[in-house]
C-alpha cells in the first residue's frame, strides 16, 4: 500500500505545484503591474540631438514623447484638451494669450514648472543660434512671453493665429527645464531635461537610449489612464534601421514594440495572435506627390492634369501596401477634421492623358515611345529620398513611371541619400517631390501652399515644393490664419483645398503611414492624438 | 570527380554567356512589364523563380539581369587588371626603387580591405553603378598587382629572356613577344577568378544600397528590392542571389581547373 | 668539443633579430603615412565645396557659422602644404576630425565601436581555421571522393556572397527553426549566426590553403623519415604535417583579417550588431566623410598591426625563417 501511496501523493503535489505556477503566471489582463522595462526598437534614424527645439523631425518627436511634455494636448475628437496648462484664454484683439500652469510640477532635475520657464523656452526655440526648422515657423508670431505670476504665461502676438493651440500641442514645442536650457546645447542634447513620465538617463549613440522612470511624476496630459507616475520601470529605447530585422527580433521577443511597419510585415502579423496593431496616420499633409509648376513641362496646367491621369495609383496602392494604406485624394491626412476628398479629380484615364497632352503641343513621339515638343522630350526628374520614403512607396513610384511611361512622360527616378535631396530641392532640380509635412491643423495648408512658402528658411528648407503662388488663395490662407470664428476657419480652409486640388498641383497618395506593432504582453500602449507618436505613461507589461 | 568539375564550371558560363548575349531566347517575356495585381506570387509553374512587388516576373528579370550584372564584373575586372598590371611591370621591370616605391604603395592600397576601399570611393564619388564597378576595380587592382609583380620578377631571369637580350632584341620585342604571354598565362586564371569575385563584390554594394537601383533588372539592385521583404517574400531576394553564387562558383571552378591544368604542365 | 658561438640558439639569432624589426617598423610608419597621405587628398578630391563635404553634402543645411568653423579647423583657406602639415599633426595627437551625422569626435566613436567588430572578426577567425582545418584534413585524408566533395566545398564556400548567406542562415535557423535570434542580442547567441555568416566563405578559403601544403608535407622527406622510424600515420599528421599547414595559414590571417571586416559591414548591418561595421556603412550612405576617413585609418592602422604580427608569428612557427 505503501508504495502506491508515495507515488500518488507526489503526482497530486506536482499537480497542485503545477496548477498553482501557472496560475501564478496567467496574466490577470486587466490589472496594471508595476515594473519590468519595455524594449522599443525604432526605424526612424537616429536623432542627432535628443532637444527637439534643435531642428525638429519626427525620429526627435518619437523619443521625447517620453521625457518631455506640452502645454497643451489633443483628444481623440480632435478638440485641444489640457495638459501642462490647466487652462488659457485669449483676449478680444486676438494679440495675446493666457496659460495657467499646473501647479507642483517638477522638472527631473528638481526646478519647479513656472511661467518664467515658459518663456526661457519660447526664447530657446526663437533664438537662430539653436537651429530650430519646425517649432520656430510654429511661433513665429509670438513676439514675448511674460510672467504674468508664478504660474501665468502672457504670449503677445503680432497678429492673431488660429494655429497657435495646435502648435503648442507639439513635442517640438516642449517645455524643458530653464536651468537644462542654460546648459551648452552639446550637453542639452545629450539629456534634456523635462517633466515627462520618463527620464533619458544614458545615450549609446547609434544603439540605445536608457530611459528611466520618473518617479515625481504628475503632469499627465487631460486624456490619460491614470494619474501618478508611470507602470514601466525604464524603457530601452533601440535603433534599429532595417526593417526585416527589426521585425524578426519582434516576433522572436527581443524587442517589445516596433515602429515604420512595413505593409507586408503587418500583413504576416495579423496571423499572429501575440501581436498587436496600432494605425496611427500621422496629421498634417497627406503623402502626395508634388508636381513643379515654376518650371517646365510642369508650367503648364493641362501638363500636370495629363500626368495625374496617367498615373495609375490605385493599382500600384493595391498591390504594394495589402490594403494597410487607403487610397488618399485630399491634401491633408484623414485624422484633420477640415479636409476635403475630392477622388473625381484623380481617376485614371490614359487616353484623356492623351487627348491634354496632345492639346498642349506636345503631339509628337521619339523612337523610345515619350513625347516631344520643339525637340526637347517630356521628361521628369524625380529625386527620392530612400531616407523618406519606404521601399514600397519607391516601388510605387515605378510603378506610376511604368504607367505614365504609356502616356509619353519619361520619368526619371533618382534615390538619394537625405543631404543630396535636400540639395536637389534646393537648386529647384525636380518636377516632382514626394516630401512628408508632419504638423498639428490645417494650417499646414499655410506652410505648404502659401506663396511665401516658396522662401527658404535659414536652414535653407523650403516647403512648397509645388511652387504654388495664387494670390488668391494666399489671401485665403492668412485670413483662415487670424480668423478665431471656427466655422469661418473650416470654409476658408475647404476653399483653400479646392484651389489647390483643380489646380492639379499635387497627388495625393495616402496618409503618411505610421504603423505601430507590440507583442500582446504590452498593454495600456497608444498613440498620442497630437502627432501620432507612442506614449508609454500608461503601458504596462503583463509578463 | 575531381576533373568534372570545371567542365560543370564551363557549361555553367556558358549557360551565363547566352542569358547574356541573347536573353529572349531563355525567357522571351518583357523583364520591366508590371503587373501590379500579380505582385508577390510564391514560384508556381507560371512563374518559375516569382513575381516582385510589381508584378514582375523573376525568372525573366535574372535572366535579362545576367548581361548587366556580367558586364559589371568583366568591366570592374577590367579595370582593377589593367591597373595592376601597369603597376606590376613597373614594379617587375624597373630599377630597385621603383620595385621598392611601388611595392610599399600596393601595400598602402592593400591595407585597405576591400570593401573600404569601394566605400571610400563611394563616399567621394557617390553611389551608383559606374562608381560602384570602378570601385571594385579599384579595390581589387592591389591583389592582382602583387600577383603579376612576383610573375614579372620570374619571368625577367628566365633564360629565354635572357637570350633575347644577348640577342639584341629591342625592348619593345623583348616585353611584347617574350614577357606579357608569359605573365599572361597567369592572368587568365586571375581573371576567371576576378569575374566571379567582382561580381560577388558589385552584387553587395548594390545590396546595401549603393550600388545599381531599382527598377534595373541587375541582379544586385533585384537584391537591394527586396531585402525589405526577406522573411515574407523570401523568393525575391533567394533567385538573384543563387545566379550571383551560381556565377562565382562557376569562374573559380574554372579558373582553378585551369590553374591545376598549368600546374600539371 | 666545444660548439660554435652561432650554433648556440641565443646569441646569433638575437643579433640578426633587431635589423629586421627596425626595417619591419619603418615599413609599418611608411605605410601608416601613406593611408594619411591617401586619406587627405579624399576629401580634396570630392567635387565641391570640401567645407560642405565635411559638413554633409549640399543639403546639409549647415549654418554659415558651422562653414567657417570647419574651414578653420581644417585649415581649408591655407596653402595646400600647410594644410597637410596641420593634418599630419592632428592625426599624431590621434584627432580624427568630427563626425558631421553624430555630431562627436570621430576618435570617440571609432573607440566605442572598436570592441565589438574586434570581437567578431576573433570569434570568427578561429571558428574558421577550424573548420578549415577539419575540411583540409578530411579531404587530404579520405580517398578521392572525399577530396573532390571536399574541393567542391571549399569552392562554394568561398563563393558565397556574405549576404546572401546571412539571409539563408537567417531565414533557416531564426525564421524557420527558432534557434538563434535574428538580430543581435547580448551574449554568446547572438554571436553564433554572424559568426557562422563570416567564418564559412573564410573556410573555403583558408581549406584550400591547408590542404595544399598538408599534402605537400605528407609527401616531404622528413614524414617520410618519421614513418621509418615507426611513428602511426595519425601521429604524423597530428606532429609533423600540421605545423606545415599552419605556416601559410598565418601568412594568410593578415589578410583574413581585412577580408573579416570587409565581412563585417554586410554582417553587422544584417544583424544590427554595434560595431565599426556598420558604423562605416551609415557614414557612407549619409556621405560622412570624417567618419569614414576615421574608420579606414583605424582600419589600416590595424592591418598593419596583424601582419607584423603575423610576420612575428611566421618566424617562431618556422625556424627556417629564422635564420634569413
Amino acid at each position: 500500500m505503501k508504495h502506491v501511496v508515495v507515488p500518488v501523493m507526489s503526482i497530486l503535489a506536482v499537480a497542485l505545484i503545477a496548477t498553482g505556477c501557472s496560475a501564478a503566471t496567467t496574466p490577470t489582463g486587466t490589472k496594471p503591474v508595476s515594473g519590468g522595462v519595455l524594449v522599443y526598437a525604432t526605424g526612424d534614424a537616429e536623432p542627432t540631438c535628443l532637444d527637439p527645439h534643435v531642428g525638429g523631425n519626427y525620429p526627435q518627436a518619437l523619443v521625447a514623447t517620453q521625457y518631455l511634455e506640452s502645454l497643451v494636448s489633443k483628444n481623440t475628437a480632435g478638440e485641444i484638451i489640457p495638459w501642462l496648462a490647466t487652462k488659457w484664454s485669449e483676449s478680444p484683439d486676438g494679440l495675446s494669450w493666457d496659460f495657467t500652469l499646473k501647479k507642483d510640477v517638477k522638472f527631473t532635475d528638481g526646478t519647479a514648472l513656472t511661467a518664467d520657464a515658459i518663456a526661457a523656452n519660447v526664447a530657446h526655440v526663437q533664438d537662430p543660434a539653436t537651429g530650430s526648422s519646425t517649432g520656430y515657423l510654429a511661433l513665429q508670431k509670438v513676439t514675448a512671453v511674460t510672467a504674468v505670476s508664478a504660474d501665468v504665461a502672457r504670449f503677445t502676438l503680432s497678429t492673431p493665429d488660429s494655429a497657435l493651440l495646435d502648435s503648442l500641442s507639439q513635442p517640438w514645442l516642449a517645455i524643458e527645464s530653464a536651468t537644462a536650457l542654460k546648459r551648452s546645447q552639446a550637453v542639452n542634447c545629450e539629456s534634456p531635461v523635462g517633466t515627462g513620465p520618463f527620464a533619458v538617463k544614458k545615450w549609446t549613440h547609434q544603439q540605445s537610449i536608457s530611459l528611466v522612470r520618473n518617479a515625481d511624476y504628475s503632469s499627465p496630459p487631460a486624456d490619460a489612464a491614470h494619474s501618478g507616475r508611470a507602470y514601466l520601470k525604464g524603457i530601452d529605447w533601440r535603433f534599429l534601421p532595417d526593417s526585416a530585422s527589426r521585425y524578426a527580433a519582434l516576433q522572436a521577443g527581443t524587442v517589445d514594440v516596433i515602429d515604420n511597419v512595413q505593409p507586408d510585415t503587418l500583413v504576416a502579423a495579423k496571423r499572429s495572435r501575440d501581436l498587436v496593431a496600432i494605425d496611427a496616420p500621422r496629421p498634417g499633409a497627406s503623402n502626395r506627390i508634388e508636381l513643379n509648376s515654376s518650371i517646365a513641362p510642369f508650367d503648364d496646367a493641362k501638363v500636370r492634369e495629363a500626368f495625374i491621369r496617367s498615373a495609375n495609383v490605385n493599382d500600384a496602392v493595391t498591390s504594394l501596401f495589402f490594403g494597410t494604406a487607403k487610397r488618399s485624394y485630399s491634401a491633408l491626412s484623414s485624422v484633420e477634421k477640415s479636409g476635403i476628398s475630392e477622388p473625381s479629380l484623380f481617376g485614371y484615364d490614359q487616353k484623356a492623358a492623351a487627348k491634354l497632352l496632345d492639346e498642349a503641343g506636345w503631339s509628337t513621339k521619339n523612337a523610345d515611345g515619350y513625347r516631344t515638343k520643339n525637340g526637347a522630350v517630356l521628361e521628369l526628374s524625380l529625386p527620392v529620398s530612400t531616407n523618406q520614403s519606404i521601399p514600397a512607396e519607391q516601388s510605387l513610384f515605378e510603378q506610376l513611371q511604368a504607367t505614365s511611361k504609356q502616356a509619353g512622360f519619361k520619368v526619371d527616378l533618382k534615390p538619394l541619400d537625405l543631404s543630396s535631396w535636400y540639395g536637389a530641392l534646393g537648386k529647384n532640380q525636380y518636377n516632382l517631390v514626394s516630401a512628408p509635412y508632419t504638423k498639428v491643423g490645417p494650417d499646414v495648408l499655410r506652410i505648404l501652399f502659401d506663396s511665401a512658402g516658396t522662401k527658404p528658411a535659414p536652414s535653407g528648407y523650403f516647403a512648397n515644393h509645388s511652387q504654388v503662388k495664387d494670390p488668391a488663395l494666399d489671401a485665403l490662407l492668412e485670413k483662415a490664419a487670424t480668423s478665431s470664428d471656427a466655422a469661418e476657419r473650416v470654409s476658408l480652409y475647404k476653399q483653400a483645398q479646392e484651389i489647390v486640388l483643380k489646380g492639379f498641383y499635387i497627388l495625393p497618395l495616402y496618409d503618411q503611414q505610421n504603423h505601430y506593432l507590440h507583442r500582446s504582453v504590452v498593454k495600456g500602449l497608444r498613440a498620442m492624438p497630437t502627432v501620432s507618436t507612442p506614449t508609454m505613461y500608461d503601458s504596462w507589461l503583463s509578463r | 570527380m575531381r576533373r568534372l568539375l570545371p567542365w560543370i564550371g564551363i557549361a555553367a558560363l556558358l549557360f551565363l554567356l547566352i542569358a547574356a548575349l541573347a536573353p529572349g531566347l531563355l525567357a522571351p517575356a518583357d523583364p520591366l512589364a508590371i503587373h501590379p495585381t500579380q505582385s508577390f506570387r510564391a514560384p508556381s509553374f507560371a512563374h518559375l523563380f516569382g513575381t516582385d512587388e510589381s508584378g514582375r516576373d523573376i525568372f525573366t528579370r535574372v535572366i535579362h539581369g545576367t548581361g548587366a550584372s556580367l558586364l559589371i564584373g568583366v568591366s570592374a575586372t577590367a579595370i582593377g587588371i589593367g591597373l595592376a598590371l601597369v603597376f606590376g611591370l613597373l614594379a617587375g621591370l624597373g630599377p630597385r626603387w621603383l620595385d621598392f616605391g611601388t611595392t610599399r604603395f600596393l601595400e598602402v592600397l592593400f591595407a585597405f580591405p576591400g570593401l573600404l576601399l569601394a566605400l571610400l570611393f563611394i563616399v567621394v564619388y557617390g553611389p551608383g553603378v559606374v562608381t560602384s564597378t570602378i570601385a571594385v576595380g579599384l579595390a581589387t587592382a592591389p591583389g592582382y598587382a602583387r600577383i603579376i609583380r612576383s610573375r614579372v620578377l620570374v619571368v625577367r631571369r628566365a633564360p629565354y629572356l635572357e637570350a633575347a637580350t644577348v640577342l639584341g632584341r629591342s625592348w619593345w620585342f623583348r616585353l611584347w613577344r617574350h614577357l606579357l604571354p608569359n605573365v599572361a598565362g597567369s592572368l587568365f586564371v586571375l581573371v576567371t577568378l576576378g569575374i566571379g569575385q567582382s561580381i560577388v563584390w558589385a552584387s553587395s554594394l548594390s545590396y546595401l544600397g549603393l550600388g545599381a537601383v531599382p527598377p534595373a533588372a541587375e541582379w544586385g539592385a533585384m537584391l537591394s528590392a527586396g531585402r525589405t521583404y526577406l522573411t515574407s517574400f523570401w523568393w525575391m531576394t533567394f533567385f538573384p542571389g543563387l545566379f550571383i553564387m551560381i556565377s562565382a562558383v562557376a569562374t573559380t571552378l574554372v579558373g582553378r581547373g585551369l590553374q591545376e591544368r598549368s600546374r600539371d604542365s | 668539443m666545444a660548439l660554435p658561438v652561432g650554433a648556440l640558439p641565443g646569441s646569433g639569432a638575437r643579433r640578426s633579430w633587431v635589423p629586421w624589426a627596425l626595417l619591419r617598423l619603418g615599413g609599418v610608419a611608411f605605410v601608416l603615412w601613406a593611408v594619411a597621405t591617401v586619406t587627405f587628398f579624399a576629401i580634396r578630391l570630392i567635387p565641391g565645396d570640401p567645407a560642405e563635404a565635411i559638413l554633409g553634402g549640399p543639403g546639409s543645411q549647415a549654418s554659415a557659422a558651422a562653414f567657417a568653423q570647419a574651414r578653420v579647423d581644417y585649415g581649408l583657406d591655407q596653402p595646400l602644404f600647410v594644410q597637410y602639415l596641420q593634418y599630419l599633426g592632428r592625426m599624431l595627437r590621434g584627432e580624427l576630425g568630427t563626425s558631421y551625422a553624430l555630431k562627436q569626435p570621430v576618435i570617440a566613436i571609432v573607440g566605442e565601436n572598436l570592441g565589438g567588430t574586434l570581437l567578431l572578426a576573433v570569434v570568427s577567425l578561429i571558428v574558421a581555421a577550424a573548420i578549415a582545418l577539419a575540411l583540409a584534413a578530411w579531404s587530404a585524408r579520405g580517398g578521392r571522393v572525399a577530396s573532390g566533395v571536399g574541393w567542391l566545398l571549399e569552392v562554394v564556400a568561398a563563393a558565397i556572397p556574405h549576404f546572401w548567406l546571412a539571409i539563408s542562415l537567417i531565414l533557416l535557423f531564426s525564421t524557420t527553426f527558432g534557434w538563434f535570434p535574428p538580430v543581435s542580442v547580448p551574449g554568446p547567441l547572438g554571436l553564433v549566426l554572424p559568426v557562422l555568416t563570416l567564418a564559412l566563405p573564410l573556410s573555403g578559403f583558408l581549406a584550400q590553403v591547408m590542404r595544399e601544403s598538408i599534402l605537400d608535407a605528407m609527401a616531404s622527406p622528413f614524414v617520410l623519415a618519421a614513418r621509418a622510424r615507426g611513428e602511426g600515420s595519425g601521429g604524423v599528421f597530428w606532429r609533423h604535417a600540421l605545423r606545415h599547414a599552419a605556416i601559410p595559414a598565418i601568412g594568410l590571417a593578415g589578410w583574413a583579417f581585412g577580408s573579416l571586416i570587409s565581412g563585417a559591414v554586410v554582417v553587422e548591418t544584417i544583424f544590427a550588431r554595434p560595431g565599426l561595421g556598420r558604423s562605416l556603412l551609415s557614414a557612407v550612405q549619409q556621405r560622412d566623410v570624417p567618419l569614414v576617413l576615421g574608420v579606414v585609418l583605424v582600419v589600416a592602422l590595424g592591418y598593419m598591426l596583424v601582419t607584423t604580427l603575423t610576420d612575428v608569428a611566421d618566424r617562431l612557427v618556422d625556424p627556417r625563417l629564422r635564420a634569413s
